[in-house]
């Protein structure tokens, strides 16, 4: 019986796939497998091959799905970081461990201990005030750079704007040691102002070689912007009254905003960001314009390494930053793809 | 208010001369315009008495004082561009008042300045107005009150004009003689509109290639062309020109004869080459002549093409009937082709044989090989009349 029943069923399985060819030929239809031969198209479409279907008809909810997505990881990326240095800053010394997605107790006072143990507002303000110089002397200098290599017609003036080109390519490093050993040489002329006359725990130290190392970017950028005011705007200028220099500072600059507050905002934040000068250029005391990079080290001591406070001086660091690109973030955008446009 | 002199002024840049050795004096009060081609150095020229370009040589003199190596700002003169040039970033009070702020003026004596100047050229109760709310017309005299509030001792205006349409273009030139009157100031103006240089200035300068081909009243500069650049540019349309010979009887040409007497003509003599210039108003045809002896010569031509203007009809002769109207690239040069002005109510059509005639008096000579002007009006010896309107056909 059951081989009888194992034949039988064998038997017709060849039968009904030649019945399917040929139904699928039309060729010849026969009622009940043809019925079944259209279920079964039906069911061989699993799950998967349905949503792709939907999408290929239907991909503005495959597009919105793959933005929230892309947003989804660039957010965690970004922001996860910042969320669990929150985190350790908020555990109580001492209970380091396991920290993941909630503090190990809260501790809020940490961000006031910041200034206890150490003077950290006096980093801070030390930092503002290199990141700020910094930025003035950029933007002054640059904009001079920019009013030339976009206004005027010289001689050498495009493999001068190569040469500032190549030397943004030089690492910063290179500079470091005869720049140090430079900022550790006495010079009379600057006894008056620095007391002993080195630049070395000054904020020269780090105002000098910082401002050398961005101006370049910023120069491309004003000397893009200041190329796209109309000559006789300036000639105006003059005509009315103003020196060359004047047209520039109330006519071309004004003009240029967005370009200029994409210099200097790239700028302050460079510098205050900035790692290898800022720790090798000052003794690391915050009454010798040590900047924060120092002042957030400095919890580290010899015995111990309280990271809560690390992690809260860090937090208070960012603010600055974070308030400063918020306000300029429209004038930022604008300037940065005005730029882009124009090249 | 000042006088303007330039002496063998020079403007080269690395292989073009643009300003060849300009000798102009301009009196005080004197509404001058430079007039020329495009490329022809005139805006080059405004430029170095504005001091936006040094010359490569020359003295630049504005009243008595030599202004060549002074910057722009203290030659006492202001300028309206172009392309208007208000700063974006200012409304108009800021932008009026923007010469007096940067020097020692009080907040008061300021404020009534701008609003004086705002009153002139009517701009009062748009003083906070940015420049991108208003007219193209309204920037204009934003522009100008911008020039007139510091009283300048000379205006200099770079085609003012030019961007404006043609309605408020006329109106504007209008407005700009007015207030040269009112103001009486030295007005020193850059087109290359003849027709605007024409109705506006006291004199013009006619410039071509760097050089300072003309400068004169704009009547003379019409009846008494310097040169052969000088016939061609002013006037609308261009005065025809035709080479020829000087003979015993007059002067003979390629397709007709003329009669005259050059023994009466002390400047020219038999066989010289020359140029005969004529205006279509004085081309005559002569079933219309009145019998006046200044009509010289039958040339028998065929009408081409008639353009009908309303007040006058402009009229396209043949002289070569092979020629069948060639078009040459400079009608200028055409050696067959007279352009005549008749009256609209002249009965005339394409195709037709007609019998046209000159007015000897208002006929010029010009050298063949240098362009100079020989003489103005080779019968009668009339041509400098001033009482004769120029612009009118006189059939």
């Amino acid at each position: 019986m059951t081989d009888d029943r194992d034949g039988g069923r064998r038997e017709p399985a060849p039968n009904r796939r030649a019945s399917r060819r040929v139904g699928a030929d039309g060729l010849r239809s026969d009622g009940g497998d043809a019925i079944a031969d259209g279920r079964e198209a039906d069911l061989d479409r699993g799950p998967f091959q349905r949503w792709v279907a939907d999408s290929i008809s239907r991909p503005e909810r495959v597009y919105r799905a793959m933005f929230y997505v892309a947003a989804i990881f660039f957010l965690v990326t970004t922001l996860f970081p910042f969320y669990w240095l929150l985190m350790v800053a908020l555990t109580p010394e001492g209970q380091l461990q396991n920290i993941l997605f909630t503090p190990n107790g809260f501790n809020p006072g940490a961000f006031v201990e910041v200034f206890e143990v150490i003077p950290f507002h006096w980093y801070m303000f030390n930092s503002f005030v290199i990141a700020l110089g910094s930025t003035i002397v950029v933007l002054v200098v640059g904009s001079l750079a920019g009013y030339a290599f976009g206004r005027l017609e010289f001689p050498g003036r495009t493999p001068l704007m190569l040469l500032v080109l190549v030397i943004s390519f030089f690492p910063p490093a290179a500079f470091f040691i005869p720049l140090n050993d430079l900022f550790n040489t006495q010079f009379a002329a600057l006894e008056p102002i620095t007391g002993d006359g080195t630049l070395y725990n000054t904020p020269g130290a780090l105002v000098t070689p910082l401002s050398a190392i961005f101006m370049p970017l910023s120069i491309f950028i004003l000397t893009t912007f200041y190329a796209q005011i109309p000559d006789g705007l300036e000639d105006a200028a003059r005509v009315e009254g103003t020196t060359r220099l004047g047209a520039l500072f109330r006519v071309i600059i004004p003009l240029s905003a967005p370009g200029v507050a994409t210099a200097g905002v790239l700028t302050f934040i460079a510098v205050y960001n900035e790692f290898f000068f800022s720790f090798l250029m000052t003794d690391g005391q915050p009454q010798n314009w040590a900047p924060i990079l120092e002042g957030i080290l400095a919890y580290q001591g010899q015995y111990e390494v309280m990271y809560h406070l690390m992690a809260a001086a860090s937090i208070l660091g960012v603010i600055p930053v974070a308030i400063l690109v918020v306000v300029a973030q429209e004038k930022i955008v604008s300037g940065l793809t005005a730029g882009a446009l124009k090249e | 208010m000042a006088r303007v002199r330039l002496e063998h002024v020079t403007k080269r840049y690395d292989d073009v001369v643009a300003v060849d050795d300009m000798n102009v004096e301009i009196e005080d009060g004197e509404f001058v315009c430079l007039v020329g081609p495009s490329g022809c150095g005139k805006s080059t020229t405004m430029e170095t008495i504005a001091g936006l370009t040094r010359p490569s040589e020359g003295t630049v003199y504005i009243g008595e004082t030599d202004v060549t190596n002074l910057a722009p700002k203290d030659r006492g003169i202001a300028m309206v561009f172009q392309n208007i040039a208000l700063f974006p970033h200012m409304d108009v009070f800021e932008n009026v008042s923007f010469g007096l702020r940067l020097r020692t003026f009080d907040d008061e004596e300021i404020e009534r300045r701008v609003e004086e100047a705002a009153e002139i050229v009517q701009l009062e109760g748009m003083l906070d107005r940015m420049p991108d709310e208003m007219s193209g017309g309204q920037r204009q005299r934003v522009a100008i009150a911008r020039a007139i509030v510091r009283n300048p001792d000379v205006f200099l205006m770079d085609e003012p004009l030019a961007n404006l349409d043609a309605k408020l273009r006329v109106h504007m030139r209008t407005e700009l003689q007015r207030l040269h009157k009112q103001l009486d100031t030295t007005i020193i103006y850059v087109t290359h509109d003849q027709a605007e240089a024409m109705t506006m200035s006291d004199r013009i300068a006619v410039i071509d290639a760097g050089r300072l081909q003309q400068i004169d009243p704009p009547l003379t500069c019409y009846n008494e062309p310097a040169n052969l650049f000088v016939a061609g540019f002013i006037g609308s349309p261009s005065m025809n020109f035709v080479r020829g010979t000087v003979v015993a009887g007059g002067l003979e040409t390629e397709n007709f004869d003329l009669e005259f007497d050059p023994a009466g003509v002390p400047e020219v003599g038999v066989g010289d080459e020359v140029t005969l210039g004529v205006r279509p108003e004085d081309v005559h045809l002569v079933a219309d002549a009145d019998g006046s002896a200044r009509r010289i010569g039958t040339i028998e031509a065929t009408t081409d093409v008639l353009e009908p203007m309303g007040d006058e009809i402009f009229v396209y002769l043949l002289l070569d009937e092979e020629s069948e109207g060639s078009m040459e690239e400079d009608p200028m040069a055409s050696q067959d082709q007279l352009l005549m002005s008749v009256s609209p109510d002249t009965d005339l059509r394409e195709g037709d044989a007609v019998e046209v005639t000159l007015d000897g008096s208002k006929t010029h000579l010009f050298d063949a090989e240098s362009g100079d002007a020989l003489v103005h009006g080779i019968a009668g010896r009339s041509g400098s009349d001033p009482g004769t309107a120029p612009t009118e056909a006189e059939d």
